[in-house]
């Protein structure tokens, strides 16, 4: 019985290929903070693997710009990112894209990778309202440009 | 922002005891012809700007215009026929896979509405005519049972097609739909080449027999021949009408073209003999011809187009030429601005900017190239053998070379340019220091060297390895002391260079990544430059020392500027089809690049 009981709480909590991360509250309230209220230009998360959760790392100002976007980001580690994308079409309406960045740099290790490309599905699931997302193993494929094709 | 401002194009592939086929548009006075996958437009007064097609999967072997100059089909090796727009950016009508084998020859109908291709194939598919749109066959073809080389077209009523081949027989189809009529046996060796006169009265074969016979275009009745006197003494290739159907042009081995005069019983007789070759050595073989307008147009074996004047048939052709086979190294000379550039077959051209074309260096000891640096004095180069050659340049001569043997094959070569005697030669086990063509020493460093650099002033060297790392070494005399090493690339080094002002180089990898490093600190100076997405090939430094290029088996160049951000970069897509191999600046906004298409560009970079 015991035994069952262990198989139907593993089942149960690692449904998929998932390795069991939380996401914890702030980290959800930042980014519906994010979309709703646009306080922010962009949030950074990262994965505490001994509080088995997910949380924010950084966030930025609305006035801050990509690239200082980009260089808050480790060249050598993995992190989930949230970023608010402002355009205009080519009809001239400013729009408005949030992308969701899987930021998974071929030097860091291993193990980080493993990490977060397994948890990623669950931090999706719980940021609702993301329009497109990008997985980006080296800084060029995430540059403006990718974000700039993908929203047009 | 980059823009094309020249080409120098590629020559056409030749093959030796074949003929090749060149086609033209009367009406836009261009010629068509191929290399490799490419089909080249060339227009014969705007010989700087050539456009290429390069959508074809394998070699391409004939290129022909349709009668009202709208369409183009090119066949290539495996039996597949493209049918594309001469304008509107080659927009692809239709494509058939015609034959099994490869095509050899494509003639369109005079109305356009059918192509007759031939070529190898088994059995019944050595020769299919079919509708241009729609591909559906129209005639049977039996009769030939080795390869048809070429085939024919009647231009007026009754229609007619005549192929002939491999098996010495000319065979004549009457239709539409196309039967068998009859076959003529009258050559003795391969016929090459068949084709009607534009009146449609006669048609001429020629043969490795070294005859050509003329025959009555509606019957097939034997008319007559070349006269033997002052005939050709070697195979002849190709045979091109002249529009007035009174002359035809032909080509052949004995490296003379023939322009013969056919009378009205169907005889020829020589009126000139033009011949285009200066050495008497077998790459000036003539193997393709085309009449077109005013212009005799002659392809000799190694590439080199002649342009003949009908109305002076004595005076000397212009001539132009290009490379023939993947343009590994490029350099340019500063003092008299020309560039240098050469092909793994040993090859070296010249080419003036806003020119073209300015002649072959050509050096009997040098079979393959794999290496060359170039100073204003002389060339330094180095093949597939344990042999590095200096050559002595003078005003475009070749002087005397001497070689140094370095024990295996070079790797890489460098040059100190501010002493030019000095060279630094990589190996698969080390560096060899030449001073000359003397060794001034054989250093073993370990580990498999792939490139390397050696400092202007011949004090330092930096020398890259398989395994990505970066060796900082102070030469001293005959031995290098290691300095530094360090660490960034993940994969193997293909090019190291030093910046113009020697206060910064420039590495490049395997792995799609270049960093550009500070000299003195050793510190990355440039980051992030990962916007290739295969290895790179090679790396130049603008003369002002702000602008760095890199090329690559992507076929893309992209140039980085010392001092913004990797991510605002110049990319030039598509430079080559099958890679960019050389790249060099010319001046601060000029960049030549050359590839795999056997071509040279030259891009204008322009400020946003």
């Amino acid at each position: 019985m015991q035994l069952c009981k262990f198989k139907w709480d593993i089942m149960n909590f690692q449904p998929n290929a998932t390795s069991g991360m939380g996401v914890d509250d702030n980290s959800k309230n930042t980014f519906l903070e994010l979309k709703r209220k646009k306080i922010h230009r962009y949030v950074i998360f990262k994965i505490e693997e001994k509080k088995k959760e997910v949380v924010v790392e950084k966030t930025g100002g609305p006035a801050e710009s990509y690239d200082d976007f980009t260089a808050s980001l480790p060249d050598n580690d993995c992190r989930y990112a949230v970023y608010d994308y402002d355009f205009v079409t080519s009809d001239n309406c400013q729009k408005s894209k949030i992308f969701f960045i899987a930021w998974s740099p071929s030097t860091s290790r291993i193990r980080s990778k493993m990490l977060y490309a397994t948890s990623k599905d669950r931090i999706r699931r719980d940021l609702d309202g993301i329009h497109y997302e990008v997985q980006a193993t080296d800084p060029t494929e995430m540059d403006l440009e990718v974000l700039r094709d993908r929203a047009n | 922002m980059a823009q094309l401002s020249e080409t120098y194009a590629c020559a056409p592939s030749t093959e030796r005891g074949r003929g090749i086929l060149i086609s033209g548009d009367p009406k836009s006075n261009s010629i068509l012809y191929c290399n490799g996958r490419s089909v080249l437009i060339r227009y014969l007064d705007r010989p700087l700007h050539v456009h290429v097609y390069g959508e074809h999967g394998y070699p391409v072997t004939v290129a022909r215009y349709s009668p009202n100059g709208e369409w183009i089909a090119s066949a290539d090796v495996s039996g597949t026929v493209r049918i594309w727009g001469t304008h509107n950016e080659f927009v692809l009508k239709k494509d058939f896979k015609v034959l099994s084998g490869r095509i050899d020859d494509l003639q369109w109908s005079a109305d356009g509405m059918r192509i007759v291709a031939c070529g190898d194939g088994k059995g019944k598919s050595l020769v299919r005519t079919f509708m241009w749109d729609s591909g559906s066959t129209v005639g049977d073809f039996d009769g030939h049972s080795r390869r048809v080389l070429s085939c024919d077209f009647k231009p007026t009523r009754p229609f007619r097609i005549v192929t002939c081949g491999e098996d010495f027989l000319v065979n004549l189809y009457e239709g539409p739909p196309f039967k068998f009529k009859l076959s003529i046996r009258d050559h003795s060796n391969f016929v090459n080449c068949v084709r009607f006169s534009p009146d449609g009265n006669k048609f001429i074969t020629v043969s490795s027999d070294k005859k050509g016979l003329i025959y009555d275009a509606k019957t097939g009745d034997k008319m007559g021949e070349f006269s033997s006197e002052d005939g050709h003494t070697g195979s002849i290739y190709a045979v091109s009408w002249n529009p007035d159907s009174k002359q035809v042009l032909t080509v052949s081995a004995d490296k003379s073209a023939k322009v013969w005069e056919i009378s009205e019983d169907g005889n020829g007789k020589v009126v000139k003999t033009l011949v285009c070759s200066e050495t008497g050595a077998v790459e000036d073989m003539l193997v393709g011809c085309l009449w077109q307008n005013d212009h005799l147009i002659t392809v000799s074996l190694g590439g080199i187009i002649n342009i003949f004047s009908t109305s002076d048939l004595d005076q000397a052709p212009s001539s132009f030429s290009g490379h023939m086979k993947n343009v590994t190294t490029l350099t340019v000379l500063k003092n008299n601005q020309k560039m240098l550039s050469s092909s793994y077959d040993g090859i070296i051209i010249r080419w003036i900017q806003g020119v073209g074309y300015s002649g072959k260096i050509i050096h009997k000891d040098i079979p393959q190239i794999k290496c060359l640096v170039a100073v204003e004095e002389e060339i330094v180069t180095s093949g597939f053998d344990n042999k590095v050659w200096r050559i002595p340049l003078s005003d475009g001569e070749c002087g005397d070379a001497e070689y140094v043997d370095v024990g295996s094959q070079p790797m890489d070569v460098s040059l100190a340019i501010s002493s030019p005697r000095l060279a630094l030669v990589s190996t698969d086990s080390g560096v060899v220091l030449l001073n000359g063509a003397k060794v001034v020493s054989n250093i073993k460093l370990g580990f498999p060297v792939t490139a390397c650099a050696i400092a202007p002033d011949g004090s330092e060297a930096i020398v890259g390895g398989r395994d990505g790392k970066l060796h900082i070494y102070s030469v001293s005399g005959d031995t290098l002391k290691e300095e530094a090493v360090l660490e960034k690339h993940r994969g193997a080094i293909t090019v190291i260079e030093y910046s113009p002002d020697v206060s910064m180089f420039a590495s490049a990898d395997g792995f799609h990544e270049s960093v550009v490093w500070d000299r003195a600190s050793k510190e990355v100076k440039l980051n992030n430059m990962l916007f290739h997405t295969a290895r790179l090939n090679c790396l130049a430094w603008s003369p002002n020392s702000t602008l760095v290029a890199t090329g690559s088996l992507d076929t893309c160049v992209v140039i980085y500027e010392i001092g913004k951000p990797a991510s605002s970069r110049i990319t030039i897509k598509h430079a080559h089809l099958g890679g960019v191999y050389g790249l060099a600046f010319i001046d601060d906004l000029n960049v030549v690049s050359s590839g795999e298409d056997a071509s040279v560009r030259v891009w204008r970079l322009t400020q946003e």
